[in-house]
């Protein structure tokens, strides 16, 4: 998994520890182990080798005292389950408070009807994890991923189709915004529904806009001029070292991938061939090149180097290190929790190539819900996505999770109560012509590493936008020809089983 | 075959019966496997689709194989020869039978004892550019050297630029080197006494005693530690992987310019994020072919110059 | 002679002097660890940096153990699979030990050296077949790809095993023999007890190494539930910055002070079964 918003997605995970008699046991033996290891630096070498073997003789008593309590523990948590209601395994890759929004969901369905119980569990790693499980027969029977995973996952047949069950449950595609739906769907199939949605925006520093001397309630609104504010801002130490920057591509860096978007390039022509080599996507990379350029590769490297954890308040924005920032409407949570008190900021769409003509560009991208092939309950699952997808559940979902809903229309009063007092900018960026999703291709994953590796290459000076772009445009072209090849030898076979599904 | 050689036989394959089996299925079956999904288009959910020979003819084409197979070539040539010296000075010093053996032999082993993934998360924290033990280390002599011989040497970020990456990576390396350095003690406490008593008495000093005398005794000590390295080095993958947090980082997978992206690294990707199993296999053939290879050209190369007591 | 002995006495203390200053340079990074691991946040991001925290914070360790997640829970996995993996083992080395040692059969020496070559397969090569198999068992997920093939006798432990049996006379099982014991009996009641020390050696390693085992377990083990602590770790790191490093620090001390402590425990015949590996064949 890339440096992405989904690097957040695990930002804290606190949880109480399970199983106490377990934990107290282990505890005990690396307790015994201390103990030992603190009285042996004394003891004499004959000594040394009885304990050895009284060494090897505790390893076998624990072996069966261990082989009963795992039993033991076995017994237990068959007896658990609730016999006569039918049990769905859901995994989710969030925790932290995303993730206990969504056990609250859980914990409400679970309470709101007394035939299916669905069990919470949470899962790292999801996109890997999932096609382990699935490949290996025996996959969850609702999984949280997100929507840019799930192309690979369709080719590959993976997930069952959702049209038949989402036409009985009335489920339309007009109450969706049109691009979050879009994402649910490939190769003509629907695959998912969204749950989380969100867009990403500027957000900047209005404290450090007014010291470097700027109007403090107005963003920039080009590229050139975000690059004028930002000599404006920079703020050296005596020594040379950076101290404040105005904007930095790799800061947060979450979408260093798809700058090209805001210089309107696209990362492919939506069928068979790659576009990484565009001018706008050139620009985009120049760009990024032009950092080091100016600023000094070492110096930049230094200054990164410094930053602290996202959700910390070493976090460079909250720090105010760096200005500007790409953030989705997330960051108005950390900003609560982890930023100074008097913290000021404003959100505006990213300057990019369409902002004067009205189509300011957005990435949206969205958590959503799917059934994996295989799984032993799709239509109690279905039943929850279902539920999930109630306006009113998912208005308290998206609440939670500091986002907004996917539907067109929300009741009145969701973006006053919203807490995010820029709410509006982002559900306005999603809606607009210009938000696009992630490449909706079965090679995103590798065309997203390589595209970050090129963004480092050309930020290192390691080579030209040029040369990065031709590679990774080379690569990826071939990389998409391969998996069009397979997608063509089973495409018959795929289609026929999903429509008779 | 006598009756008696007969019954010998059943009960040694009975006693080994275990090995046989665990060698069967996990070590033969995997390697003819293996062959086989390597001219497969194969990814976990999907049978292997037989497409000959194509596999290999995109490896030949494939920038990032190259380059990982690069990586790997480089890492092990520095850390090999580097590993040797390091912890072979180390056992001849630790050969003086000096007060405290005991104590220094068991610091310098402990870091081998460290887990991978500690091992990475400590010497990412080691190496950060601003706040690292390294760098803290040697930022008073770069001062001094560069006021002394006028050069512009700063402390690097190690695990953001490429070069630096990998020399941070062996720096890693060469702190487990106590294992090494066990053999090679055990190694040198072998070499018998009346020879350097013999050469003492024509004069000889230590140096030339460890040339003409320790060397060649330990030689095949040397030759199969480096071996071990040799297969160390290719199959890299915990350290790097947990450095660069598993692709979290902002650098990718592959660390800086790709540095740190290893052969086992690229397998991997390919195996279990890219979907391309059959290609995965391709890679670790390939690997296998080197590590054979290397071998081999080690043994050849050592044959004339180990020297084996009684021959 | 006086002054020979004199440049031989002054060469001992430059070696010992050396052998200090390694041994500081090999033990500051675990000085390193411990004390980020006792620091503020902030103290370990400061300049120049200190050696001794301000004030002592223990509460890092706790909530470094919160952080990662459950990992009372990890430690009880790690834990419970070092002792099959050991128990597998030494079981099944053994036996095969015995017969690649003790026990005279046609193309016996032959088949060892199959063995040792095996032991040239890099475990990347066959990552990919070994994880279908067990997918066709319907392994992935739990614990089993982890432990069952330590039944099955690894080459390493096999080759030390059989070094040691070597050393045991011939006599002692013939005299057996000729008293009418069975083989199996011989291996049970005569060579296992003298093995000791070989034994625990082997459990030290296989424990050692399904202790740090990360690989394995990144690839089989779906659920967080089923952690590792290595694998806890690294994923505990990779979430956010990764630049927690106080907690980062606690979490990998507690990690490594169990091996570390076992180490310390059986220091001796460690350091014996490491100088054995390296015995000439």
């Amino acid at each position: 998994m890339m440096v992405e918003e989904v690097i957040r997605y695990q930002y804290s995970n606190r949880r109480v520890p399970g199983r106490i008699h377990v934990s107290g046991f282990a505890s005990v033996s690396v307790l015994a182990m201390i103990v030992r290891m603190a009285t042996l630096s004394k003891v004499m070498r004959s000594a040394q080798r009885k304990l050895g073997m009284f060494c090897a003789k505790v390893f076998a008593g624990l072996f069966v005292f261990l082989v009963l309590l795992t039993g033991c523990v076995g017994c237990f948590s068959s007896q658990k389950e609730d016999s006569d209601k039918v049990v769905i395994n859901y995994w989710e890759k969030w925790s932290g408070f995303e993730g206990r929004a969504m056990r609250e969901v859980v914990d409400d369905f679970n309470d709101s009807q007394d035939r299916i119980f669905v069990n919470f569990l949470k899962v790292s790693k999801i996109d890997r994890k999932l096609m382990l499980a699935t490949a290996g027969g025996n996959p969850p029977d609702v999984a949280g991923l997100f929507s840019w995973i799930l192309p690979v996952y369709v080719e590959n047949g993976a997930l069952l189709p959702l049209d038949k069950y989402a036409r009985e449950a009335g489920i339309r595609s007009d109450d969706y915004i049109d691009i979050f739906w879009q994402m649910c769907r490939h190769r003509g199939h629907l695959w998912a529904l969204p749950t989380t949605p969100a867009s990403n925006a500027l957000h900047w520093n209005k404290k450090l806009f007014r010291e470097a001397g700027l109007d403090p309630e107005r963003p920039p609104r080009t590229i050139a001029e975000l690059e004028r504010f930002n000599e404006q801002l920079l703020r050296r130490s005596p020594v040379g070292k950076i101290e404040i920057m105005g904007h930095l591509p790799q800061e947060p860096g979450w979408w260093v991938h798809q700058w090209g978007r805001w210089f309107g390039g696209s990362l492919w022509d939506g069928e068979e061939t790659v576009t990484a080599y565009s001018p706008e996507n050139l620009a985009a990379f120049q760009w990024i090149a032009s950092y080091p350029r100016r600023f000094g590769v070492e110096d930049l490297l230094a200054f990164r180097d410094g930053f602290g954890n996202f959700a910390s308040p070493q976090n460079a924005f909250f720090q105010g290190r760096v200005a500007m920032v790409l953030q989705g409407p997330w960051m108005y949570n950390f900003i609560q929790n982890y930023a100074p008190e008097d913290f000021e900021w404003g959100v505006a769409p990213f300057p990019g190539s369409g902002m004067e003509s009205g189509a300011s560009v957005t990435i949206a991208e969205s958590d959503v819900l799917v059934i994996p092939k295989g799984a032993a309950h799709p239509r109690e699952a279905f039943e929850f996505i279902r539920y999930v997808n109630r306006r009113e559940v998912m208005e308290k979902l998206c609440l939670a999770h500091r986002k907004f809903s996917p539907f067109k229309e929300v009741t009145p009063g969701f973006v006053k109560k919203h807490p995010n007092p820029y709410i509006e900018v982002f559900i306005e960026l999603a809606k607009s012509p210009g938000a696009k999703s992630p490449p909706n291709m079965a090679t995103w994953a590798e065309y997203r590493d390589d595209l970050i590796a090129a963004a480092n290459r050309v930020s290192l000076l390691e080579g030209t936008a040029e040369e990065v772009l031709r590679e990774v445009q080379e690569r990826q072209q071939k990389a998409l020809d391969r998996k069009s090849k397979r997608w063509k030898r089973v495409e018959k076979q795929r289609m026929k089983e999903w429509d008779e599904l | 075959m006598t009756a008696m050689e007969g019954k010998r036989l059943r009960i040694g394959l009975l006693f080994i019966g275990p090995w046989i089996f665990g060698f069967l299925l996990l070590s033969v079956y995997p390697v003819v496997a293996s062959l086989y999904f390597s001219l497969c288009d194969y990814s976990v959910l999907s049978r292997p689709v037989f497409i000959g020979w194509q596999n290999y003819g995109d490896l030949v084409f494939d920038e990032l194989f190259w380059k990982s197979l690069y990586n790997t070539i480089v890492y092990a040539s520095l850390l090999i020869p580097l590993g040797f010296l390091v912890s072979f000075a180390l056992a001849l010093m630790l050969n003086f039978d000096l007060r405290g053996k005991g104590v220094f032999r068991a610091v310098i082993f402990l870091p081998s004892l460290v887990p991978m993934v500690c091992l990475a998360v400590i010497w990412r924290w080691m190496l950060n550019g601003e706040f690292g033990l390294v760098n803290t280390l040697i930022s008073p002599l770069a001062t001094f050297l560069n006021a002394w011989i006028g050069t512009d040497f700063q402390p690097p970020s190690w695990l953001q630029e490429a070069v630096y990456a990998k020399l941070g990576l062996v720096l890693a390396s060469l702190w487990c080197v106590g294992n090494a350095v066990v053999i090679y003690l055990a190694g040198l406490q072998d070499v018998p006494r009346h020879l350097y008593e013999a050469a003492e008495i024509d004069g000889a000093n230590f140096w030339h005693k460890t040339r003409h005398i320790t060397i060649p005794v330990v030689s095949p000590v040397i030759y199969f530690n480096s071996i071990m390295a040799l297969i160390g080095a290719f199959q890299v993958f915990a350290v790097p992987y947990v450095m660069m947090r598993g692709g979290n980082g902002p650098d990718g997978i592959g660390g800086p310019d790709r540095s740190l992206l290893f052969i086992s690294t690229y397998i991997y990707q390919n195996a279990f994020d890219y979907w391309n199993m059959g290609y995965a296999c391709a890679i670790g053939l390939i690997l296998f072919l080197v590590i054979l290879g290397l071998t081999l050209l080690a043994t050849k190369i050592s044959a004339n110059r180990v020297y084996y007591a009684g021959s | 002679m006086s002054v020979a002995r004199r440049n031989r006495r002054l060469r001992r203390a430059a070696v010992w002097l050396g052998l200090c200053l390694c041994a500081l340079l090999f033990l500051a990074p675990f000085a390193w660890m411990v004390s980020t691991s006792l620091k503020p946040l902030d103290e370990t991001m400061l300049l120049p940096m200190k050696w001794f925290p301000g004030k002592i914070q223990w509460h890092n360790y706790t909530e470094a153990i919160e952080a990662m997640g459950d990992f009372w829970l990890y430690a009880w996995n790690t834990f419970y699979l070092c002792v099959i993996t050991v128990a597998g083992t030494l079981l099944s080395s053994a036996l095969a030990a015995y017969g690649f040692s003790r026990i005279e059969w046609r193309g016996r020496d032959k088949v060892f050296l199959l063995a040792l070559a095996t032991m040239m397969i890099p475990f990347p090569v066959i990552m990919v077949p070994h994880y279908s198999l067990f997918k066709a068992l319907g392994w992935i997920g739990t614990f089993k790809p982890l432990w069952v093939p330590a039944f099955f006798a690894g080459a390493f432990n096999v080759f030390l095993l059989r070094q040691f049996f070597m050393t045991i006379p011939k006599d002692l099982s013939e005299a057996a023999r000729i008293d009418g014991c069975s083989e199996i009996r011989i291996f049970w009641q005569i060579i296992l007890p003298l093995a000791k020390p070989a034994l625990l050696v082997v459990g030290l390693f296989q424990f050692m190494y399904t202790w740090n085992d990360f690989l394995g377990p990144l690839i089989y083990l779906t659920d967080n539930k089923d952690f590792t602590l290595a694998l806890g770790l690294q994923e505990y790191q990779s979430q956010g910055g990764g630049t927690e490093w106080h907690y980062l620090m606690a979490a990998s001390t507690l990690v490594i002070l169990p091996v570390l402590a076992l180490f310390f425990a059986t220091q001796r015949y460690f350091i014996e079964g490491v100088a054995t590996t390296g015995a000439k064949n």
